[in-house]
């Protein structure tokens, strides 16, 4: 059986140390964009100019779940993770196609800057705005916590010395009795345990210090332009890990990686609900796997950070091409990664923690390549790189949030642009500072607080944005009564969950589907009914966003 | 007094996602169908492969996906119209647009 465990080299390192480079590079190059118009406008919205591979290729739908918590739910469960993540077939539509156009088109004609500035216009409510802006600082503030880990952890593997992906299941002590074997033994795992805390300690400072700094310095244009950098990455390391390990899986056929994976798991891991793993529940039922067709379009249908890329597109054709453009790139990335994963259970069967499979694999497969350390860091840059973009995202987001819906709009409405331009700076380093507290002690079950993360922003803002782009008669009683629902179907289904299996994060599926589906279902309801209930939007405003500009009168004569 | 009439960016954002709401529908009805009745409680004996794919995987999920590609290009290029987005209001927090009397009080 292949040793899973290889050290890695300063090539390893050195290539993320360039993409560091690059993206700081990056956010300098964006701040001289953003000085060009006014601050708010140019630093929170682009100025409304991302073109198709930009506004494609950043909506953020790759995290660091796509790179860690997936890959690591494949190799643990096996084939039925790709019917876990098939709904991406569709997300390019729904992410586009269904609230692109009218917020694109919303935004401009309120000349809303943020989310909750288009809740606020629509309704003529601050409220509304308020409730919006909370919900979305909470969320992504959750979002963002769980990518701080992700982005410390690639760091602390590709530390040279601290043996992050050496570690051999026992270790090797030779002619000495068995109880100072027992004692050398400890010593080893705790001098081990001792390397790896400090460089995920160094990786954290690291990795926190680069995002934050590049994000404050070029604000949501450099979070774009990085994430584009670190897409296009993201689909090189793909490509080039795959090259590296399916051809040594594949030797015996194309199906020899999933028969050497069922020798060492079992049958299940080929077929539905997915390799049973002791004291869990099955990974897909039917249920879970309707529910997760609501997860992930909807969820990036409804995630605030795509809805602001939608309203900083530059027109129509650019999300048309976007449609497609990211149509083709999920093909390339997901699909490539359920084979690679697969291909990792069958030759490094005993990975003790899932989410270093693609680390281990990328170290392991390219151990005798000549520059191989370097190639294993590319590779590595991948996901890093999908971390930090999604944390500067967040940042973007969160701090629009506190700047401009409440500090400018609660607070200081005459602050200049100075003082926006400092508050800012404090708000995004103080949300850098919660992401690295929170991280020192890391949180567990990444992808699970992602789920949860991503359910409750979906659940709170699916309904109500739909009720915005497309009803007349929604009021904002209505949308604030449909975000409040949505957000509590969630937060009970979880505290249900966490208390009745005394495990935190974990949700209770009601009928076996996931609480999307109740809270999608319960916010659109509340929204319709209170709406109805309640008077109708003066028509002087609704006609303002929903009918045809009235062309003036040509005079007479 | 006739109201005027809906915009054309309003109409056209409706039936497009109408047609990505259905897409998703189908998707996910064919999908979830084909794998929990091809793919769950089999036995390995019986299992066979398209390239790296297990049989269930390959014709419920990789198809309908490639398809869902060659769908996304006709929708953007063949369905999805190319309006106006319009003009950029005034982005300032105090504009007419967003907070006039006229507006809140209407």
């Amino acid at each position: 059986m292949p040793d899973s465990g290889t050290a890695v080299g300063y090539g390893t390192l050195a290539m993320l140390v360039i993409v560091m480079a690059v993206s700081v590079w990056l956010g300098t190059q964006a701040q001289k964009a953003v000085e060009r118009g006014g601050f708010m406008k140019g630093y929170f919205l682009g100025n409304r100019g991302l073109g198709a591979w930009a506004l494609a290729l950043t909506a953020t739908v790759q995290s660091g779940g796509s790179f860690m918590g997936f890959p690591s739910y494949v190799y643990t469960y096996g084939w039925v993770v790709a019917l876990w993540i098939a709904s991406y077939m569709v997300v390019p539509i729904t992410g586009f196609a269904v609230l692109g156009k009218r917020f694109a088109q919303l935004s401009r004609r309120t000349g809303a800057i943020t989310i909750p500035d288009l809740f606020d216009a629509r309704y003529g409510d601050e409220r509304v705005g308020l409730l919006t802006s909370i919900f979305i600082m909470s969320f992504m503030t959750f979002l963002m916590i769980a990518q701080f880990k992700a982005g410390a952890l690639v760091m602390q593997m590709a530390w040279p010395g601290n043996e992050s992906l050496a570690v051999a299941q026992q270790p090797i002590v030779d002619g000495v009795d068995e109880q100072e074997a027992q004692a050398e033994a400890i010593r080893q795992r705790e001098a081990h345990e001792t390397r790896r805390r400090r460089a995920y300690l160094v990786g954290l400072a690291v990795f926190s210090a680069t995002v934050v700094g590049y994000t404050l310095i070029g604000g949501f244009l450099a979070s774009v332009w990085t994430d584009l950098f670190q897409s296009v990455l993201m689909v090189i390391g793909v490509m080039i890990l795959f090259a590296a390990v399916v051809p040594l899986a594949s030797q015996g056929g194309l199906e020899q990686p999933t028969l050497n994976a069922i020798e060492v798991t079992g049958p299940q891991y080929a077929f539905g609900p997915g390799l049973p793993k002791e004291g869990l529940p099955p990974f897909l039922l039917l249920g879970g796997a309707i529910s997760f067709f609501f997860v992930w379009p909807i969820a990036g249908m409804g995630s605030p950070a795509s809805m602001v890329r939608v309203m900083a597109c530059k027109d129509n054709q650019t999300m048309r091409r976007s449609i497609v453009l990211l149509s083709v790139y999920n093909v390339f990335i997901y699909i490539p990664l359920i084979i690679i994963c697969i291909c990792g259970r069958a030759l490094l069967p005993n990975v003790a923690v899932g989410d270093e499979i693609i680390p281990r694999l990328a170290v392991w497969s390219t151990r005798d390549w000549s520059g191989g350390s370097l190639v294993s860091g590319l590779i590595l840059a991948a996901p890093f790189g999908a971390v930090m973009a999604t944390v500067s995202t967040y940042l973007v987001v969160i701090a629009s949030g506190v700047v401009r819906d409440i500090y400018q709009r609660m607070l200081r409405p005459q602050a200049g642009d100075l003082e926006i331009k400092r508050v800012t700076y404090v708000v995004m380093i103080l949300f850098g500072l919660i992401g690295v507290v929170s991280n020192i002690q890391p949180v567990n079950f990444l992808q699970t607080l992602i789920v949860f993360s991503a359910t409750a922003t979906a659940s709170t803002f699916v309904a109500p944005a739909l009720m915005l782009a497309f009803w007349r008669r929604a009021t904002a009683a209505g949308t604030t009564v449909a975000m409040l629902a949505g957000a509590g179907t969630i937060l009970t289904l979880f505290i249900i969950g966490s208390v009745a299996s005394g495990t935190a994060f974990q949700a209770y599926m009601l009928f076996g589907m996931e609480p999307i589906v109740w809270g999608l279902t319960v916010s659109g309801l509340a929204g319709v009914v209170v709406s109805l209930c309640t008077t109708p939007p003066p028509d002087e405003l609704v006609s303002q966003l929903f009918d045809a500009p009235v062309q003036p009168a040509p005079s007479p004569g | 007094m006739t109201r005027p009439s809906e915009d054309a960016v309003v109409k056209a954002a409706r039936r497009e996602a109408s047609l990505a709401f259905g897409m998703w529908a189908i998707a996910l009805l064919y999908t979830v169908t084909y794998c929990y009745l091809n793919g769950y409680g089999r036995s390995a004996e019986d299992l066979t492969f398209v390239l790296w794919f297990p049989d269930w995987v390959f014709w419920g999920i990789i198809v309908p996906w490639l398809t869902c590609v060659v769908m996304s290009v006709v929708f953007a290029f063949g369905i999805m119209g190319d309006e106006s987005l319009g003009e950029e209001a005034d982005a300032d927090p105090e504009s007419p647009t967003l907070a006039s009397p006229e507006v809140h009080d209407a």
